[in-house]
């Protein structure tokens, strides 16, 4: 670009808006996170719900695999964080949006299974003495809470990065934890799995597939 | 004529380099030298005047044992930018 060419007020303009433009399409995310935990949440739901479906466990806790998924994430937030030339000011705010969602995931997780384990105690208490199980089951109804918190950091994200795949997962996540409440536990699994599926997994291949364009394009024009 | 038009701003390379960082946080020299499309030793140099006029913040650091220059817009550089659209809008609208 010449610094010294004259510039009319129209071309200033132009300027202006062409570099804006340019600036907001430089950010491009590697999805890889969201396509490992897109994955990761679809496989436990799955795994549970075959576990649930022809009556077997497994020696360890499926869910488990959330916690190793921590390991590698960290390294792809430090990687996607040192090849990153450009800073937006969204960055810091979406970082500990999805802090706060994994924060808020273990405290469900530490919450539920607390009441869940005192619920199990009366339940079985109250069929000892009536002979009848109690309605109300309490696994049945954390399903729609996990949803819940799925769509919350996934539409943020999708708004502020304009990204209109993680918007609508966001929204799908909304409307699974809806249904969730009327659906058995099986049923519930599933829309877990779908909810990852089409939250995570849909929007960080595409969200991969544009980072590798981009990267070609750059590639090429720095021939 | 851009009488009224802020001179540090009124030029290509330096109005395409704040156009940059007035939609981002901060960018790196790279970043900013691929997308306004300038030559290193060209852009130094418009970088240093939008500085020296306290446009812009320049940081100069280590990143993986290579140098790394971060360029940030300073409050002054906002306030010069809104105020060179609005002349230049005023301008475009009274010709």
């Amino acid at each position: 670009m010449e610094q010294e060419k004259k510039l009319t007020e129209q071309e200033s303009l132009h300027l202006i808006t062409m570099m804006i433009n340019k600036a907001k399409e430089s950010y491009h995310d590697t999805g890889i996170g969201a396509i490992m935990w897109g994955t990761v949440i679809a496989i436990c739901s799955l795994v549970r719900l075959s576990e649930v479906q022809f009556d077997y466990k497994l020696p360890f806790d499926i869910y488990l695999l959330t916690l190793v998924a921590i390991i590698p994430q960290i390294f792809i937030s430090i990687k996607e964080k040192k090849e990153r030339k450009v800073k937006s000011y969204d960055d810091p705010y979406l970082d500990y949006i999805w802090l706060g969602f994994g924060i808020c995931i273990f405290l469900l997780i530490y919450i539920s299974n607390n009441i869940f384990g005192e619920w199990g105690s009366w339940a079985n208490e109250y069929k000892n003495i009536t002979g009848r199980s109690a309605s109300f089951r309490f696994n049945e109804y954390v399903a729609p809470l996990f949803l819940m918190l799925y769509g919350l950091p996934t539409f943020i994200t999708g708004a502020a990065c304009k990204f209109k795949p993680m918007l609508w997962g966001g929204i799908f996540c909304w409307i699974c934890c809806i249904v969730a409440i009327y659906t058995s536990i099986k049923i519930d699994l599933l829309l877990t799995a779908a909810s990852a599926i089409l939250a995570w997994l849909v929007p960080g291949i595409i969200m991969e597939k544009e980072y590798r364009m981009y990267k070609k394009e750059q590639a090429q024009l720095n021939v | 004529m851009f009488k009224d038009l802020d001179p540090i701003l009124h030029s290509q390379l330096r109005l395409a380099v704040m156009s940059l960082l007035i939609s981002v946080k901060e960018a790196e020299f790279t970043f900013l030298k691929e997308k306004a499309n300038a030559t290193a030793g060209n852009l130094s140099v418009q970088i240093q005047k939008l500085k020296e006029a306290g446009y812009i913040e320049v940081i100069k650091q280590f990143k993986d044992n290579y140098p790394q220059t971060i360029c940030k817009i300073t409050s002054i550089g906002i306030k010069a930018f809104e105020e060179y659209v609005k002349n230049l809008q005023v301008y475009l609208t009274q010709k």
